[in-house]
């Protein structure tokens, strides 16, 4: 046991991989109860227009149809994430905002009863004008979509720091660019499913998400329940990306349609409601004014961001804000300016997607960068190391970075992809690129205004001290979450890994926790099974202190030892100083049971007070900040546009990896998510609003035939503000991948491509433009 | 997507496949390897009452070489057979490799050359190639057989000279006079994308000259079409970079793309330039492989 931990840091097994594997393993689609119904969601066939009238007569004499439910049969509350903007209600009243947005459910004694029935309901509309960009939503004379957004402007943002005017005026060089970013979607693996039944007053509800807590917060308020009359069990979760973590009318309709029939009732989305109803990634159009000095020294960054939030807001407001708020982290200057404006429009509605509002800005900005660097005659990696940030800065809009090592990064990941021999010394066709992120590890606020822990967890041994069950509610949406857990309480308490179990995102079972967004399980789940671990471990060491009995003629000590002179590791209770005198963690556990009963250990997280003061400083606000580079090597077709990612080498500063083949998995995932948005993915829409694309062979995410190498690195980094010195992975690895790899089809081809995706054809076009331009 | 009610036969032969598709008229629609028309019901395209399946049917799952006649491949040959048949790998490898870049293996499991010819979408990957090597198709109905050349099956998109009752039975890649093949499928990621564009050459060399060439274009047009000018424009002629580079110049006037969400019409017309060079310089040099 010389090595410093016996858990954290090494390659352990998943928890979930043999269910997994083999398929045993249930999602909420593989539970069945005994008289479940069916149901679907009624959706709207309209991007904008009133209801006029609903018919549901011919469908209601279908044999099997147990319960049709509208507007009508429902609370007309209005919900949303933040009060000022719940926006969205449980079905539509009076007006449907965009095709596909809910108008009611209906539930049967099997799917193609519902299919039928849906067939059969009769929605009379009257078509509105709609609108489908910001510049349409905010027009002269546009049609409102709500009243309380004038001109459809639904989130303003304007965060100033410092004097970016008297910056500009002492510049050496300033530059601006615009970029534009693209609507995508998560591309989850298991389409939304929920499940809910009713026992006496309280509902049970099996749903696919990202929180057990949110969801349960959020139900209470919408259905003017009690949180505790609501039980939320997430099964296993195929994926989640930011897409599960919204309430959705499948999981207010299943509730619904349980309590009219008294039965299970099961709902869940096809692929293409997925796309309409899943939230995904904003569009963006993106503008950056950037002023350096001789030297390539950032002085003040403009950054205007206009955006297209779809139908609702929902989370979405945490996107336009995420859009601006996390540029300061990477880069150090003084001045800056983000202002922001999100419209809603009659497309499905936006909402958090891995790097939540980030990715795109990421891609703007590094591309920007990149062009800058140019301008001045500085290597791109070059310039990125002269503006990064270091550990102990604080941001101007008021974060503060405990650990932060995005230079290192810089230099590792340059090092690793021999940058220097290929910048500008590559075969025609061929680039390279750099791009950084990086994200919070977790957020630093509750979604909703509250003063709860933001994590609690709790250990439970056996009365024999053979085993012992960690409960959170942290979900494991297939991030590994259960795993580096079961890993920081298995060290905490010294204790067996194999010998914990866990148990997780149920609400009734397990113990409070915000779930699985903003890349948060790893610190903040993590500080509070740690420290159940080690209230473990202290009960264990006080009993053990009774027990142990050392020798006088041992030579080295007589008489009582004290609890601080013995340790726990691996399931062994040990004399620090002369580690043969021992005992083992189950022996003491057994005493410990019979003297007190049950041992159980508690732990408790609480980020304490962070940011600044200003209007929308909660976001953004973390206990620690992930920072990461990648460079990506591509080849271009110079005939066909055609982007190739020949190699990538990411280099993640996340502290101290807890799992580090998990980590990697991460790392891989985010750079599939990001290539796929880089290259190939965009929602499409036709002239009226209705959805082109729903589908994988039309909306393109990168297959495995895609993907390069990626060559995973860590940086040897401690967070003093993470469980065991770790930060964040999940999220901050998607974002750099944009930038890269637009910067290296720059490099290839001298061309650039100021939209996202890089679709063969764009880079065609761009190539032929700049021909043309250097023909005349 | 919802899949609507429907009967399904799975007769043992083709006679009682004509039988049935005759009785039940427009009602029924023929069903092979089903991953066309299943999806074009779950979208309400379709809304057939009856499928007839050529499930059953061993004759048409063979591939064979008949001396005389050429190469025989049955309509209900899938694409994997294409992809692992050894007939073709030693023949045709073209096709084989054509049929390795549609769909994903599932599709490729299931989905036949009768199927592929059937539907009818303008970007189906085989016909290109098929009708490159001058194939005729086997066509079976109530009243007898005909045969016809694989180029004319085709009236428009979703469209084929069939009649209701008849089917496809084989496709004959005859002996040929060509001396290489190839088909090249440009989609827009590297597996698992339609054909933005799809090129099949087929060239007969002789002494570093082409004596005859065919070039049949996919996806830019609405059925598959040979670029009959750039054939003419090659004949006889010495081969040169220039010369292939025209023979894409003049193909690409030869096709009369759509703007679609996968492409323009105006790239799509450049992308046929590229890949009619491209898929000549293959023929050319590679052979059929
Ligand atoms: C995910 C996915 C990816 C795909 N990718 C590709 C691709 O890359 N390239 C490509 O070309 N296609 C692709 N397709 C389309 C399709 O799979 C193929 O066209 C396939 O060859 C159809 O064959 P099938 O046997 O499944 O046809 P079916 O669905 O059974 O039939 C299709 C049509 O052909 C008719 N038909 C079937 N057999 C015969 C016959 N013997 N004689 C006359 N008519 C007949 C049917 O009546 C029907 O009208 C894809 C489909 C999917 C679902």
């Amino acid at each position: 046991m010389s090595e410093k931990h016996s858990y954290v840091g090494k390659n352990l097994q998943r928890t979930d991989v043999l269910d997994k594997v083999t398929g045993r393993g249930k999602f909420t689609a593989d539970l069945k109860f005994s008289n479940m119904l069916y149901g679907k969601l009624i959706y709207s066939t309209h991007a904008h227009a009133r209801i006029l009238n609903i018919d549901t007569s011919e469908a209601e004499k279908l044999p099997g149809i147990k319960a049709i439910i509208t507007a009508k049969d429902v609370p007309s509350i209005r919900y949303g994430l933040s009060p000022a903007r719940y926006d969205e209600n449980i079905f539509c009243i009076d007006t449907v905002k965009f095709y596909g947005d809910k108008i009611g459910a209906v539930c049967a004694i099997d799917e193609d009863t519902v299919y039928e029935a849906l067939k059969l309901i009769k929605v009379e509309y009257e078509a509105l004008p709609a609108v489908f960009t910001p510049a349409e939503a905010a027009a002269e004379g546009a049609p409102q979509i709500f009243e309380e957004y004038p001109r459809n402007l639904n989130t303003e943002i304007h965060q100033h720091f410092g004097d970016c005017d008297k910056a500009q005026e002492e510049a050496y060089y300033v530059r601006t660019d615009r970029f534009q970013g693209q609507r995508t979607i998560h591309g989850v693996i298991e389409p939304h499913c929920t499940i809910a039944y009713w026992e006496g007053k309280r509902v049970i509800v099996h749903a696919a998400h990202q929180s057990v807590h949110y969801l349960q917060h959020h139900l209470a308020r919408i259905l003017g329940m009690k949180e505790g009359d609501i039980r939320v069990i997430t099964p296993y979760v195929g994926g989640g990306f930011g897409g599960k973590l919204d309430v959705s009318g499948l999981d207010i309709s299943a509730i619904i349609l349980s309590k009219i029939t008294g039965q299970p009732v099961k709902m869940a989305y096809d692929l293409e409601e997925v796309w309409l109803n899943g939230r995904g990634r904003h569009g963006m159009d993106m503008e950056y004014t950037t002023g350096v000095t001789k030297e390539g020294k950032i002085l003040f960054v403009k950054n205007e961001i206009v955006i297209d939030g779809g139908a609702y807001t929902g989370l979405g407001i945490a996107s336009a804000y995420y859009a601006g708020a996390l540029l300061t982290v990477l880069y150090n200057f003084d001045n800056y300016k983000f202002d922001a404006y999100r419209y809603v429009t009659n497309l499905p509605p936006c909402g958090a997607q891995r790097g939540h509002g980030q990715p795109h800005p990421r891609y703007a900005f590094e591309s920007h960068l990149d062009h800058i660097a140019e301008d001045l005659g500085i290597d791109p990696i070059e310039i990125r190391i002269i503006n990064a940030r270091k550990s102990g800065d604080v941001t101007p809009n008021g974060y503060e970075l405990k650990s932060y090592f995005l230079k290192e990064a810089n230099e590792l990941a340059r090092d690793a992809s021999g940058w220097k021999d290929k910048k500008g010394k590559m075969a025609k066709g061929r680039g390279i690129g750099v791009g950084n992120g990086g994200f919070v590890s977790g957020a630093g606020f509750c979604q909703y205004r509250t003063d709860l822990p933001h994590s609690i967890a709790m250990i439970k041994v056996y009365d024999d001290g053979s085993h012992a069950i960690v409960y959170t509610n942290a979900v494991d949406i297939g991030q590994g979450s259960d795993t580096v857990l079961r890993q920081m309480a298995a060290e905490g308490m010294g204790y067996p890994y194999d010998d914990i179990s866990i148990v997780s995102h149920d609400t009734d079972l397990a113990t409070l926790d915000f779930g699985a967004y903003a890349s948060r399980q790893t610190l903040m789940a993590g500080w509070a099974v740690k420290r159940a671990g080690e209230d473990v471990k202290r009960k264990i060491l006080e009993m053990a202190a009774e027990m142990i009995k050392v020798k006088e003629d041992g030579g080295y000590r007589s008489g009582k030892l004290m609890p601080e002179e013995l340790d726990c590791r691996e399931g062994i209770v040990f004399m620090k100083q002369e580690p043969a005198v021992k005992i083992t963690f189950a022996e003491v556990a057994r005493a410990y049971f019979v003297k007190n009963g049950l041992l159980i250990g508690r732990g408790y997280y609480h980020p304490g007070k962070l940011g600044g003061q200003h209007k929308g400083a909660a976001v953004g606000t973390s206990p620690a900040y992930s920072s990461a580079t990648q460079v990506s090597e591509v080849t271009v077709d110079e005939e066909t546009g055609m982007v190739k990612v020949l190699n990538t080498w990411d280099v993640h500063d996340s502290g101290v990896a807890i799992n580090p083949n998990l980590l990697h998995g991460q790392v891989h995932g985010a750079f599939a998510m990001g290539i796929g948005e880089t290259l190939w993915e965009k929602v499409m829409f036709d002239e009226k609003g209705k959805l082109l694309n729903g589908n994988y062979a039309e909306y393109r995410l990168p297959t495995a035939l895609d993907m390069p190498p990626v060559h995973s690195m860590i940086l040897d980094t401690f967070e003093p503000n993470g469980p065991y010195g770790a930060k964040e992975v999940g999220e901050g690895a998607t974002t750099p991948t944009l930038g890269c790899v637009a910067n290296a089809v720059y490099d290839a081809t001298g061309a650039r491509v100021s939209s996202l995706p890089l679709t063969p054809e764009k880079v065609w076009r761009a190539m032929k433009e700049k021909r043309e331009r250097e023909e005349k | 997507m919802y899949l609507p009610n429907f009967e399904y036969f799975q007769p043992d032969s083709i006679e009682e496949t004509c039988q049935l598709l005759s009785q039940f008229g427009s009602k029924a629609k023929l069903f092979a390897g089903g991953t066309d028309v299943i999806i074009k019901m779950k979208k309400e395209l379709l809304s057939p009452e009856i499928l007839v399946s050529i499930e059953k049917i061993d004759q048409l799952k063979k591939i064979e070489y008949v001396p005389g006649k050429g190469v025989v491949i049955g309509s209900g040959v899938t694409h994997n057979d294409l992809v692992y048949s050894e007939l073709l790998h030693e023949k045709y490898l073209s096709i084989s490799e054509a049929a390795r870049q549609m769909a994903n293996n599932q599709v490729r499991n299931l989905g036949t050359v009768g199927g592929n010819i059937g539907s009818a979408v303008p970007s189906a990957d085989l016909p290109p190639i098929l009708i490159a090597l001058g194939a005729t198709v086997k066509i079976t109905g109530v009243k007898g057989d005909r045969t016809m050349d694989l180029e004319d099956v085709f009236i428009g998109p979703g469209k084929t000279v069939l009649a209701q009752d008849e089917i496809i039975t084989e496709v004959v890649i005859p002996d040929q006079k060509m001396t290489g093949s190839n088909y090249i499928k440009f989609g827009l990621r590297a597996s698992g994308a339609l054909a933005v564009v799809g090129v099949a050459a087929a060239v007969q060399v002789e002494n570093n000259a082409i004596k005859e060439a065919r070039i049949v274009l996919g996806a830019v047009s609405p059925t598959p079409v040979r670029a009959k000018k750039a054939e003419e424009f090659l004949k006889d002629k010495k081969i040169s970079d220039e010369l292939l580079a025209g023979a894409g110049v003049i193909a690409s006037g030869e096709c009369v793309p759509i703007t679609d969400i996968r492409a323009s019409a105006e790239y799509r017309k450049d992308m046929v330039r590229v890949f009619t060079r491209r898929a000549l310089r293959k023929a050319i040099d590679e052979g059929h492989a």
